[in-house]
This record gives C-alpha cells, structure tokens and sequence, in this order.
C-alpha cells in the first residue's frame, strides 16, 4: 500500500467528509487546535522555565512535572485529536506543505528531547530536585521550548499557505475565506 | 462602524501594517506565542484560588510567580492586537467574535484582579463561594480566549445570523 494510496484513503472517508462538509465542523475543530496548542505551550513553558533554572527555583521539579504534566497531556491529546480530523479534509495537500513536514519533525523533535531527558537527564534528579539543574537538564529545557514554540508558529505558517505551497504571481490578488 | 473601519484602512499606519505580509505573519504568530503564556498564567492563578494547584503555597506566592508572566504577555498581546486591528480593521470590527473576546478579555483581567484581592485576604483558606465561582468562570473564560481569536476568521460560519458580517 503507497502513502498515496493511504492519504487518498483518508481524504475520502466518510469523517473527512463529514468534516469539509458539515458547517461549522472545520472551524470549531481548528479554534480548539489552536486553543490546545496555546494550552501545550502554556503549560510546557511552566515546566521548563523551572529545568532552565529561571522560575520555581524553591519548587522540586518533580512536583512541577506531576502538577503540570496531566494538564499538558490533556492539551496534546486534544491537538492530536483536532490536528488529526484537520487532517483528514485535505491529507494531500497537508502531507505535502513544508510547513506541516517542518511542525511534523519539530513534534518528533520534542518527543525524541523528552524520552532523552527522561531516561538519561533525569537520572540523577534527585540531587538537584530542590536546586538548580545541571547544564544538560537546563539545555533539554531550552531545547524543549524552542522546540513547542516550533510547532505553535509552524502550525500557524500552515495557515498562511492554507495547505497549498505555491507563489502568487505578482499582481495577483487571491481572497482566501477565514484569513 | 463600517465606514469607520473602512476610513481606518486607507489610513497610513493601516497600508503600512497591511501591505507588509511579514509583518501581518510576524504579529499573528507574536500574537499566539503570547497567548500561550497569558492563558497558562491566568489558568495557574485561579486554579490556585480555587486550591486545585500547588495549594501548599500562600497564593501570594503564586501570584508573585505568575502576574508578572500575565502582564507581560497580555502587553505584548495588546500592541500585536492593536497593530493587526490596524492593518485590518474591517475583518476585526464586522466580526462578533471580536467584540466578544474584547469584553471577555476585560472580564477575565478584572475578574483575576478582584480575585487576587479576595485571595490576598485569605491566603490559606478557602475562599467564598462567590470567589470560586469567579475563579471556575475565569478558567473558562481564559479558555475561550484563544477559540474566540481564531473564530474571527469564520465569524459568519460559527455566529449564523449574530455575525455582524451578515
């Protein structure tokens, strides 16, 4: 099976077509990305400021990941959820645009950064749970921001190119709803 | 307001902001990073009042460590907002969707300040019912935020006959 076959597979299911067809599903499933991918950054940000040793610097970090972690969960799982039936409307025209495979790959980025930070950084947590963090927890907590941020901004450029990547000829003026 | 926004337009510092797409790009993606922030701020504050997060710690603590992150980000918020107000006046003032999340964003700003007030009284203990209230009402009003900042764009999609655009 080709992942041509596969996307066409998605794009003409019967949910990707409830989802371009029915008014307003496409808009409400977007304003909700957007809300969970404010909420993701939002509550990522809490967590690394503290692995960056710039906030919380009384507060164990461990705490702040069991208070913050089930918050930034539930955000993602709705991203992944909304991202997905977005997804579904246009699987083409998404898996070909930039912007989508650069989001897709600053994700995989930011999953790679915490499966690292989890099974080797944060070993020896412990000695500086109440301190500051050593220098490679405070890079995984950059890395970690720059990398959430990626995917918030890449997810907007989608937009600006509305799935398709194509210059407008000069001159040209192209009215796209909802912009 | 049409003729208003429509004169607002052709204004200098309207071209200026319109006719520089990286600049329109640059305040949107500002815009939304901002929110980020703002909306993770104000949700950490009155979870706190309402002692459903780091409820070890006096609430002056918590909002010593989130109001300034919540004022910085809702200034930074401000300027990108009013800038891509500027550059586009008619999309924002014919869309309901605006003038909602302006009101909501006036509420959520005062609610959080008289909240902090009933907070303050009583650092550890819990609060009236009238301030929980306020403070489950924040949560979701910090929540529709965001949704509202993106339904501009389909205004007369998600409001039917309520959008100003129809």
């Amino acid at each position: 099976m080709s992942v041509d076959s596969v996307l066409s597979s998605i794009q003409s299911s019967a949910l990707a077509q409830w989802m371009r067809e029915t008014n307003p599903a496409m808009q409400v499933v977007e304003s909700t990305h957007v809300l969970a991918a404010v909420m993701v950054l939002g509550t990522v940000l809490i967590a690394d400021l503290r692995l960056m040793g710039l906030a919380d610097s009384r507060r164990a970090f461990t705490r702040i990941g069991r208070e913050t972690l089930p918050l930034t969960w539930a955000a993602f799982s709705l991203a992944i959820v909304t991202g997905a039936l977005m997804f579904t409307t246009s699987a083409h025209a998404y898996f070909g645009n930039a912007a989508f495979q650069l989001k897709a790959l600053a994700l995989l980025g930011a999953g790679v950064n915490m499966a690292w930070f989890q099974l080797l950084t944060s070993r020896g947590v412990a000695a500086w749970d109440l301190g500051r963090p050593p220098r490679a927890a405070r890079v995984a907590g950059f890395v970690s921001l720059l990398l959430w941020a990626a995917v918030v901004l890449l997810g907007r450029w989608i937009g600006f190119t509305k799935g398709y990547d194509f210059a407008i000829p000069p001159g040209v003026e192209l009215e796209f709803p909802g912009r | 307001m049409r003729p208003f926004a429509e004169w607002l337009y052709q204004t200098t510092p309207s071209v200026a902001i319109h006719s520089t797409l990286w600049l329109i790009r640059l305040l949107q993606a500002t815009h939304l990073v901002t929110a980020g922030v703002a909306v993770g701020s104000g949700v950490m504050i009155a979870l706190r009042a309402l002692g459903w997060h780091r409820a070890d710690e006096p609430f002056a603590s918590v909002w010593k460590r989130f109001a300034p992150w919540l004022i910085a980000s809702l200034a930074v918020m401000t300027a990108t907002g009013i800038a891509q107000t500027l550059g586009d006046p008619v999309r924002e003032f014919t869309a309901t969707s605006y003038w909602v999340k302006l009101t909501l964003l006036l509420c959520c700003v005062l609610g959080t300040l008289l909240l902090a007030r009933a907070a303050r009284r009583a650092p550890m203990a819990e609060l009236p019912f009238a301030a929980r209230i306020i403070a489950v009402a924040l949560i979701l009003g910090w929540l529709a935020l965001p949704l509202l900042g993106r339904m501009i764009g389909y205004d007369a999609a998600i409001w039917g006959s309520l959008s100003l655009r129809t």
